[in-house]
């Protein structure tokens, strides 16, 4: 797959990536609002989405999308945010079934595409600010789903060694922001908020599915023709030192403990370095080929499952994995035993090559969702990376064991986190 | 074979053992995507041994058992071939089936010799069987912490005296220890036979070459032909065990799930396909999104948009869920049931039906862009002796005056349990 997408730039300066195909049974529009993570606005800015969703201008409410979108053979819409790097991101998306499978009417796209507009850019107001019933509505619900972390001890591990290692710089923020920062957001500051985001914030739309570019391209810059001026959104900050290993402990009245380990690599997309990363990372603990599963659960019967994964905006890479309270200094001594090994060299030809092919595989198959598409090129633009999957891919296929031993001396741990029994 | 449907076709052979193959080929895509699927799942948990007339109740958990076992071969685990292959496998347990399923981009004759290879060898040591307790214990612990798996489970739990559908799917800690090697045998030999079994790819492939190739592994493993499996399930009254079920765990606020018993229940094919959709479209119309129920209980801070609900329906059990976090589960509670007594009075909406007509055909075309989404709801259909090709035509046949219907048999208030997960402290 060559470079899919047509980048043109709106008159206003939002970028508009669109590719034409008829591979998917649906044209999927997507928008992302770039904003800098930061503890002062992060809470407003998750909160936004929520209440855009609630209703605009000539769709009042929720009730009234919803009947619109199954008029529209059940579209799918939805707004949520998104945390890459230190870097928080407003998205919506609306997904139509491709006309010509429901008997030939293509109005679905004109049809999706007003009410995308109406939501992002002529939302329901009263007075000088949002409609206020729909601010303190979301307000509640946003505080509730911040809570609900908890009830996930996954991936509330996986969050709460992030904040623990990363304590003094954004990226210890949680995406949906903070419960003490809502009180002070009420549907006025709010509204002046999304004008000035809307004003100000470098946007990125992706058009995917069968559809003619060029019309895609007078359509949106019709529609999207208000007045802007971009910021710069400033780069996250990937190299930190680490004086010491922390370890910090939680105790939860729960059945398992939940090991959460962070490490920091020096290394994020963009560097030349990268593609060792990830090849270090599969080895690690990417898949069933690697070092954690192989020596975790298959040989130790430790956990179910123990694996490692890459922020790679921010460069951190997190082991994680389910164990009995007891086992906690074992698997910890396992866990590093198998980095150190990296170190060492101790690769074997089975681990390097499945570790590669695995890689490979999964690039591939991206390119058959849609959504994760979308998702890798965002990764490119956030990263300032123009490359194909193909140009990835040959990228992984030139890393020598030597990269990756060079690359694994750069990992550092950070951070232990556990969750322990009451 | 074939048969076609929103730019799909689908290929279909049978083979002489019995094995029933299905390809549905997608030319754009880069990916394939196989899953070798029989019909054993966790409530299969007594049975008639063929052949030998044995009748046999075994431990709750062991298709699960027996799916993390059939990974492992004489030369070691079949996870690693797959892996030195750049293929993904796994493999997924539910309460009527066992999947074992690969994907890949540039191996895929490999890979599926392979796992028709290691799905058709049984190979269990003892000590492979003990290590794997470690490994599911920690899987069973991890559920444990599931305040969403809790919720359903003590649903089902509620709704059943004693289909096994009440018992959870992995088993119990204290119950995978009675698993040995000579019953996990014995599983197999019943369940893995082709005849109970499909397989089904989709992706980058030529029907053609995947049946050849299918054709050529089966040609040298001559089965004896097996009967019908006897599979002997108590007898389940039509009423609910207990009206509700609570129990504590490390949440933020509570979890609540509400369910009804179907007991219009024995049938599959066509019949448990109308009957799936009506419901399914029934539930729409009472909860969606659209629904004036889901917007008040919305503004008052009663549910969020992780309020779910659906419908299962097997040939020998058939329950709904609705349900989510709430911070008042005993209002909800009182609410949907105001809800439905209040629609179950004035009748159902025609206009809403249709309209959720429609959204129901467009999230089932829109579902055939994945790989994953089509073979895995062809299995699931398959083993209910469903086509899933069938799905539109059935979908504009269900009547407004069915759905009418159904609405009165269906949500019967003597037969709907509740539970609710509660925090601690």
């Amino acid at each position: 797959m060559n470079n899919l997408f047509t980048r043109k730039t709106l008159d206003n300066g939002i970028n508009l990536y669109t590719c034409s195909t008829d591979k998917f049974k649906t044209i999927t529009i997507c928008a992302f609002i770039h904003q800098s993570l930061e503890k002062v606005t992060a809470t407003k800015t998750a909160l936004l989405p929520f209440v855009l969703k609630r209703g605009s201008h000539d769709f009042p409410s929720s009730r009234v999308i919803n009947r619109y979108l199954e008029e529209l053979y059940g579209a799918d819409f939805g707004g949520d945010i998104l945390k890459k790097g230190e870097r928080q991101i407003i998205q919506f998306f609306i997904e139509m079934v491709n006309p010509m499978h429901v008997g030939a009417e293509d109005r679905i796209l004109d049809e999706g595409l007003k009410l995308f507009k109406d939501v992002l850019l002529n939302p329901a107001t009263e007075g000088s600010g949002f409609k206020k019933v729909y601010v303190e509505q979301e307000k509640d619900v946003l505080k509730r789903n911040i809570e609900s972390l908890f009830n996930d001890k996954f991936s509330y591990a996986i969050e709460r060694c992030f904040q623990e290692m990363c304590k003094d710089e954004p990226f210890s923020i949680y995406k949906y922001g903070s419960i003490s920062d809502l009180q002070e957001i009420n549907s006025e500051n709010l509204y002046g908020y999304y004008k000035t985001v809307m004003s100000s914030s470098p946007i990125d739309i992706f058009v995917l599915g069968e559809v003619d570019e060029e019309q895609i391209y007078e359509k949106f810059n019709r529609i999207f023709s208000f007045e802007r001026q971009e910021k710069k959104i400033p780069k996250t900050i990937v190299k930190k030192n680490v004086d010491r290993e922390k370890f910090v402990e939680e105790k939860q009245d729960v059945n398992q403990g939940k090991l959460s380990i962070g490490f920091r690599t020096g290394t994020c997309y963009g560097d030349e370095d990268f593609y060792a990363l990830i090849m270090f990372n599969s080895i690690l603990g990417g898949g069933p080929h690697s070092k954690l599963f192989q020596n975790v659960r298959e040989k130790e019967s430790l956990a179910y499952y123990a694996f490692s994964r890459l922020e790679k905006t921010k460069g951190l890479m997190l082991v994680s994995c389910g164990i009995d309270f007891d086992n906690l200094e074992k698997t910890i001594d396992i866990i590093k035993k198998q980095i150190k090994d990296i170190k060492e060299g101790q690769i074997s030809d089975y681990e390097f090559e499945s570790s590669r092919r695995s890689l490979i595989n999964s690039y591939r198959e991206a390119a058959d969702s849609p959504p994760m598409i979308i998702s890798l090129y965002l990764d490119g633009i956030i990263n300032g990376v123009e490359e194909s999957i193909e140009e990835i891919i040959a990228k992984i296929q030139r890393v020598t064991k030597e990269d990756v031993v060079r690359v694994a001396g750069k990992v550092t741990l950070d951070t232990i986190y556990f969750l322990n029994k009451k | 074979m074939q048969m076609d449907l929103i730019g799909e076709t689908l290929f279909y052979r049978q083979f002489d053992n019995g094995l029933k193959a299905y390809v549905l080929p997608k030319k754009n895509y880069n990916k394939v995507y196989a899953v070798y699927s029989t019909r054993y799942g966790s409530i299969d948990s007594e049975f008639v041994v063929p052949g030998t007339g044995e009748r046999l109740k075994v431990p709750e958990g062991i298709a699960h058992f027996l799916e993390h076992k059939m990974f492992e071969m004489s030369y070691g685990n079949v996870f690693d071939k797959f892996a030195e292959l750049g293929t993904s496998s796994n493999a997924y347990t539910n309460y009527t089936n066992t999947t074992y399923l690969f994907s890949t981009t540039t191996a895929f004759e490999e890979s599926l010799r392979l796992l028709l290879e290691f799905v058709e060898t049984p190979y269990f040591t003892e000590d492979s069987v003990e290590k794997e307790k470690g490994i599911i214990t920690q899987e069973l612990r991890m559920y444990e912490d599931d305040p969403e798996w809790q919720v359903l489970l003590n649903l089902l739990k509620a709704l059943y005296h004693r289909h096994p559908v009440r018992e959870d799917i992995g088993g119990t800690v204290e119950s995978i220890q009675k698993i040995d090697v000579d019953t996990l045998y014995k599983c197999y030999n019943t369940f893995y036979h082709p005849s109970n079994m499909v397989l089904f790819v989709t992706g980058a492939v030529e029907p053609e070459k995947v049946f050849d190739l299918i054709m050529e592994h089966e040609k040298n493993k001559e089965l004896a032909p097996q009967d019908e499996i006897m599979r002997i399930y108590p007898e389940e009254p039509d009423t609910i065990y207990k009206h509700q079920v609570e129990t504590k765990l490390s949440v933020s606020q509570p979890i609540f799930l509400m369910g009804f018993k179907d007991t219009e229940v024995g049938y599959d094919g066509e019949e448990l396909l109308k009957k799936e959709i009506t419901t399914s479209l029934l539930l729409e119309v009472l909860f969606g999104r659209s629904s004036v129920v889901y917007e008040r209980l919305y503004e008052e801070g009663l549910i969020d948009d992780r309020f779910s609900f659906s419908y299962e329906g097997q040939k020998d059990y058939g329950f709904c869920t609705i349900g989510g976090e709430t911070k008042d589960p005993v209002k909800l509670r009182d609410e949907l049931v105001k809800s439905i007594s209040e629609v179950k009075e004035k009748g159902l909406s025609r206009e809403d039906f249709e309209r959720v007509k429609k959204k129901y055909l467009g999230d089932f075309i829109q579902g055939f862009n994945s790989l994953e989404f089509i073979a895995n709801s062809f299995v699931s259909y398959y083993h209910r002796n469903i086509n899933i090709f069938d799905y539109p035509r059935f979908l504009k046949q269900v009547t407004f005056e069915e759905a009418s219907r159904r609405l009165y048999s269906f949500f019967d208030f003597n037969r709907m349990a509740v539970s609710t997960v509660y925090p601690k402290n």
